[in-house]
């Protein structure tokens, strides 16, 4: 049997959808990176997380690596801005019961990718 | 405290958002706390136009002078967030004047909601169509592998229960001199033509209603009257065996790599399973296959030879001839036969 992904084991969509709001919610708020989303519109964002949060866990959705580099090259993603995306990616994750072991394999994946997505 | 203390304290309190208008330029009259909360309107914004500029004002009045109601969605860019707001206006005349009741419900985490499950019905719908796409794949070469009822009762039960077929009629051919024409030719040349002449025989064999069981290198082996019994499994390969040699020398004239092959046909009972766990494959067993492949040994190069059992179930279609009797290794001495295309020299 495949191995059982972090998205099946947290519950599948009805419990990640949760996280997904909460993260939309403390990127808004975050003014280190909020700004990169003052022009995109609700729903776009919306979507935009979905996918994120359901490809970091295994859900149905993946980008390969040229895809993120083609849609974060434009943006000027610096490290920092990064940094803080993992750390409130991690806090999300924490606080939605996600254990921290599991937290960390995300943020591993997620620190895996930094090359395509910071300019 | 007052009735009317506490009915204005509620007012003040409530989770919705209300405020009072001036019916005439949409001045703000009273915001609740929770309007002010969300709106946050500065000073300078004391009318409905200049806190919500996009708002079609000039409709609203029109409404309320039909209707004395009137109810929108209204966007609202707080800092970097849409907020989305179910508005309802209504008209109300009292002795100071005409006013407006605007009552406002935050939809905003509704419609995130809703383009949360929107982008995700779209992912899972995507992943279907590829799972589908993928099933439809792994069946296709499923079906390659083995009969379609063989594959239904696997697909249902997760395993094929061996089945005696008897009587069928095996062919077994394979090229000669294959081996020495791997090694000298281009081998990805050969292996391509060999797919050629597969497909071919494929295409021929189901004419007939020939089920082919595989092929190993350069031998090809296919079965009349499996899975579904037909009394005429003999003529059926017979008339398929002609046909490979037919279509062989048509390929033959027009292509420098000669291909000339030698064929068994025998009849009796077989089994027919699936074998392996991991990498299984559909397979027959049975003196059938053994015999086919020891009458295909006795042909020269383009021959078909087949058993007295065989030939006494062809009819005059078939050129036949005797050639005598033989040992056989495995089994009992048997009267063999050559079967020739009585249409040679007519094509």
């Amino acid at each position: 049997m495949a191995e059982q992904t972090l998205f099946e084991k947290y519950g599948g969509f009805s419990a990640i959808s949760r996280i997904v709001l909460d993260f939309y919610d403390r990127l808004l708020d975050n003014d280190e990176i909020g700004p990169f989303f003052d022009n995109t519109e609700m729903g776009k964002l919306v979507d935009h997380q979905t996918k994120f949060i359901a490809s970091l866990l295994g859900g149905p959705s993946s980008y390969t690596d040229e895809q993120l580099t083609q849609l974060h090259k434009h943006l000027d993603i610096k490290d920092e801005h990064m940094d803080q995306m993992i750390t409130e990616l991690v806090g999300t994750l924490k606080d939605h019961g996600i254990t921290n072991e599991d937290a960390d394999i995300v943020a591993v994946e997620l620190e895996a990718r930094r090359g395509t997505i910071v300019s | 405290m007052s009735i009317e203390a506490i009915n204005e304290q509620l007012l003040r309190a409530i989770g919705v958002g209300v405020a009072l208008l001036d019916a005439e330029d949409f001045a703000f009259r009273f915001q609740n706390d929770t309007f002010k909360e969300w709106f946050a309107p500065q000073d300078d914004q004391d009318t409905l136009p200049k806190l919500l500029p996009e708002f079609d004002a000039a409709e609203l009045k029109k409404q309320l002078l039909e209707n004395k109601r009137f109810t929108a969605e209204v966007n609202f860019r707080k800092k970097r967030r849409t907020m989305i707001f179910a508005a309802d206006f209504t008209l109300t005349t009292q002795d100071e004047g005409n006013f407006v009741v605007l009552v406002c419900q935050n939809i905003s985490r509704i419609r995130e909601m809703e383009s949360m499950i929107d982008s995700y019905s779209l992912m899972v719908e995507r992943n279907t169509r590829e799972i589908k796409r993928e099933k439809e794949q792994v069946e296709k070469l499923l079906l390659n592998m083995m009969p379609r009822s063989v594959y239904e009762e696997f697909k249902t039960f997760g395993v094929v229960t061996p089945k005696l077929y008897d009587p069928v009629s095996v062919l077994m051919l394979d090229f000669v001199g294959f081996t020495e024409m791997a090694a000298s030719a281009d081998p990805s040349v050969t292996v391509s033509e060999l797919n050629d002449i597969y497909s071919a025989f494929d295409r021929i064999g189901e004419q007939f209603g020939c089920e082919r069981i595989k092929t190993i290198g350069d031998a090809y082996i296919t079965v009349a009257g499996l899975p579904d019994p037909t009394p005429d499994h003999c003529r059926a390969v017979a008339n398929t065996a002609v046909r490979f040699l037919r279509y062989l020398e048509r390929r033959n004239q027009g292509h420098p790599n000669q291909w000339r092959c030698r064929i068994g046909i025998a009849s009796g009972p077989v089994v027919g399973s699936v074998v392996g766990i991991q990498k299984y494959v559909y397979d027959i067993f049975g003196p059938a296959v053994n015999l086919a492949s020891r009458l295909q040994e006795c042909s020269e190069a383009m021959e078909i030879t087949t058993n007295l059992p065989v030939k006494e179930n062809l009819n005059e279609q078939f050129l036949i001839e005797s050639h005598g009797t033989r040992k056989v290794r495995g089994f009992d001495d048997q009267e063999i036969y050559k079967i020739r295309d009585s249409r040679k020299g007519v094509l």
